[in-house]
């Protein structure tokens, strides 16, 4: 991850800086930021450039679904734009802040979030996954920001490590009816699991914010980030026959058995996810979490089921989706709407790139319901001036 | 809810140590029950290349509503929380009868043909074959029989599921039985639920007073 630990503090000059969306486009030309060249950017941060961490960062995204030749639709998805405030201090240290002469502990970043489910057993969890998981985890970001300002020197990672865990963690337990939710639309407050103990989800969320991107991963979905040209896979899946999923399972007592592919029990094909309590302890709802600061190269975001991933590898993925983007771009230049004016909605170039995938998924004989969410990390929008 | 007699056992005579608070006594006597029950209608014979077990549980409701969900061959997924759906060919549900069933995602298999080769309402036994489907299960055979018994005073049930089938190529003994036994825990985890339920809300249950 060295490379992509660039950009922590990168910074553009302050006209542009207003106006961009997601990181990107430095009109001033201040090519990558490598760490440990902070100094730089502090320095320019003093000649009138803006920090990254003061920048808006409007979400630009498309969503493709498909049930595919499958029976059954147990895919979900979703993409909440603005769906918390991250505080700053979760992303860069407070020596950093003050050299940036930031208020370390009361700004906080406007976050998006994108996320991929992929139910087995049924859709009942995949779905709860949907309406649940960025409001409990805008709930998890405020009780820790609350405590942060009483901490010494954060561990970021840790932080966020805790914040996912804590958040997959208490979805699992309101669907395993552990724990108290609201049913029957927001009368009552009851335990009562969401469905039969043999249904689950996988659960890879990216949270998107003008600094960073911050991915959680639990099961065999999978999120990629394209990032000049090269294709760099943000969460590894959570297959049984890992070596370390094996031994963890093996250490709770579990078997790993081949039948038809590596299975927990001989049933499930992959080692963790939400849900599916009939094979607890072996499959956990914890997440993998990676911190990663963006960099100026980074193209887009690929969030997709196994649908999209059993017959389309990364870096395929990674260059027709920037393909698709720019295609759409160069046809509709002129037409393209200002990323602030489309806030809320989809892309139509990040879309025509999501569609584009799940057709090439169907078109290479995919079995299995497919989803695909494209998250374009660089607004075309100097593409219109241009035009 | 269910107590998994004996600390979690869930093969015959596991709970002999455990009972239901009823001493040692009484404990003896339901392990004595069991095997009574295990050696005159679980008796498989596995060949050199089988593996065969037997599962119990133990169920907070009457023996006759239990028995109306296990005997339904036609609607497994009235407990079996891994069937999506059940057609029996031709209809009419007697000895020799044909279940085309359909599970759900997430197993190693799609669907399962399954034939009813005992049903017996007075002695209460249930014995299936999978005779087709894409699964690893050759010559599966299972008998399911289901017996009255005391469970803190109030009429409880004793499940038995036992089975005997082929061990694939690739695989151990031990691998093939716990992935069965993986299955069919969750099967009676869910009878027992569904079971359980019913009885809280039948009438005539004496749960309910």
């Amino acid at each position: 991850m060295a490379a992509a630990a660039a950009a922590a503090a990168i910074c553009g000059e302050d006209e542009t800086a207003a106006r961009v969306g997601c990181t990107g486009e430095w009109a001033g030309g201040i090519e990558r930021v490598d760490l440990g060249e902070r100094k730089e950017a502090v320095a320019a941060a003093g000649a009138g450039k803006r920090s990254v961490y003061l920048m808006d960062c409007a979400p630009v995204w498309g969503c493709a679904s498909t049930r595919g030749r499958s029976a059954e639709m147990e895919d979900a998805s979703a993409a909440v734009p603005r769906f918390a405030d991250v505080p700053v201090r979760l992303l860069a240290s407070r020596r950093d802040l003050d050299a940036l002469g930031l208020d370390a502990d009361a700004l906080r970043l406007p976050a998006h979030l994108f996320g991929v489910f992929d139910g087995h057993g049924g859709a009942e969890v995949a779905n709860y996954c949907r309406e649940r998981i960025h409001v409990v985890l805008s709930e998890e970001l405020k009780r820790l920001g609350k405590n942060l300002g009483e901490m010494g020197e954060v561990d970021m990672k840790e932080h966020w490590d805790d914040v996912f865990t804590k958040c997959f963690q208490r979805v699992d337990d309101e669907v395993s009816g552990r724990v108290t939710r609201v049913v029957n639309g927001g009368g009552e407050v009851r335990s009562e699991p969401v469905t039969a103990e043999n249904v689950g989800s996988t659960a890879v969320v990216a949270l998107v914010c003008s600094s960073h991107v911050v991915v959680a991963n639990c099961g065999d979905s999978r999120i990629v980030l394209c990032r000049g040209k090269e294709p760099v896979a943000l969460s590894i899946d959570h297959k049984p026959d890992r070596k370390d999923e094996r031994a963890r399972i093996e250490a709770q007592g579990g078997k790993v058995i081949q039948w038809n592919g590596y299975r927990v029990s001989g049933i499930l094909a992959m080692s963790r996810s939400i849900g599916d309590r009939y094979l607890k302890p072996f499959v956990i709802p914890k997440p993998e979490v990676m911190v990663v600061p963006r960099a100026k190269d980074d193209d887009c975001l690929i969030l997709a089921s196994d649908g999209l991933w059993d017959v389309v590898s990364n870096e395929e993925a990674c260059k027709v989706a920037r393909r698709q983007i720019l295609l759409w771009h160069k046809n509709n230049g002129a037409a393209s709407p200002l990323s602030d004016e489309g806030e809320g909605s989809t892309d139509p170039a990040a879309q025509a790139a999501a569609d584009y995938l799940m057709r090439l998924a169907l078109k290479k004989g995919s079995e299995d319901n497919i989803t695909v969410i494209v998250v374009d990390l660089k607004p075309r929008k100097k593409l219109k001036n241009i035009s | 809810m269910v107590g998994l007699v004996g600390g979690g056992g869930w093969r015959v005579g596991d709970d002999a140590a455990g009972g239901g608070g009823g001493g040692a006594v009484a404990a003896g006597a339901a392990a004595a029950a069991e095997a009574e029950h295990m050696r005159r209608l679980h008796s498989h014979a596995p060949g050199e290349h089988q593996c065969s077990s037997a599962l119990v549980k133990h169920i907070k409701a009457p023996v006759h509503l239990v028995w109306s969900l296990v005997r339904s061959f036609d609607q497994p997924q009235r407990y079996k929380p891994f069937v999506s759906r059940c057609v029996v060919r031709g209809g009419d549900l007697e000895i020799g009868s044909v279940r085309e069933v359909n599970v759900k995602t997430g197993l190693p298999a799609t669907t399962s043909t399954e034939r009813l080769e005992l049903l017996d309402d007075d002695e209460h036994i249930l014995s299936v074959k999978f005779v087709g489907g894409d699964h690893r299960l050759r010559n599966y055979s299972s008998i399911v029989t289901v017996h009255p018994e005391s469970i803190d005073g109030r009429p409880g049930t004793l499940v038995i599921e036992s089975f005997v089938v082929d061990v694939p190529d690739g695989n151990t003994k031990d691998e093939t039985c716990y992935f069965v036994e993986a299955v069919i825990k969750c099967n009676l985890t869910s009878l027992a639920e569904v079971s359980e339920r019913l009885a809280v809300q039948s009438p005539t249950s004496p749960l309910e007073q």
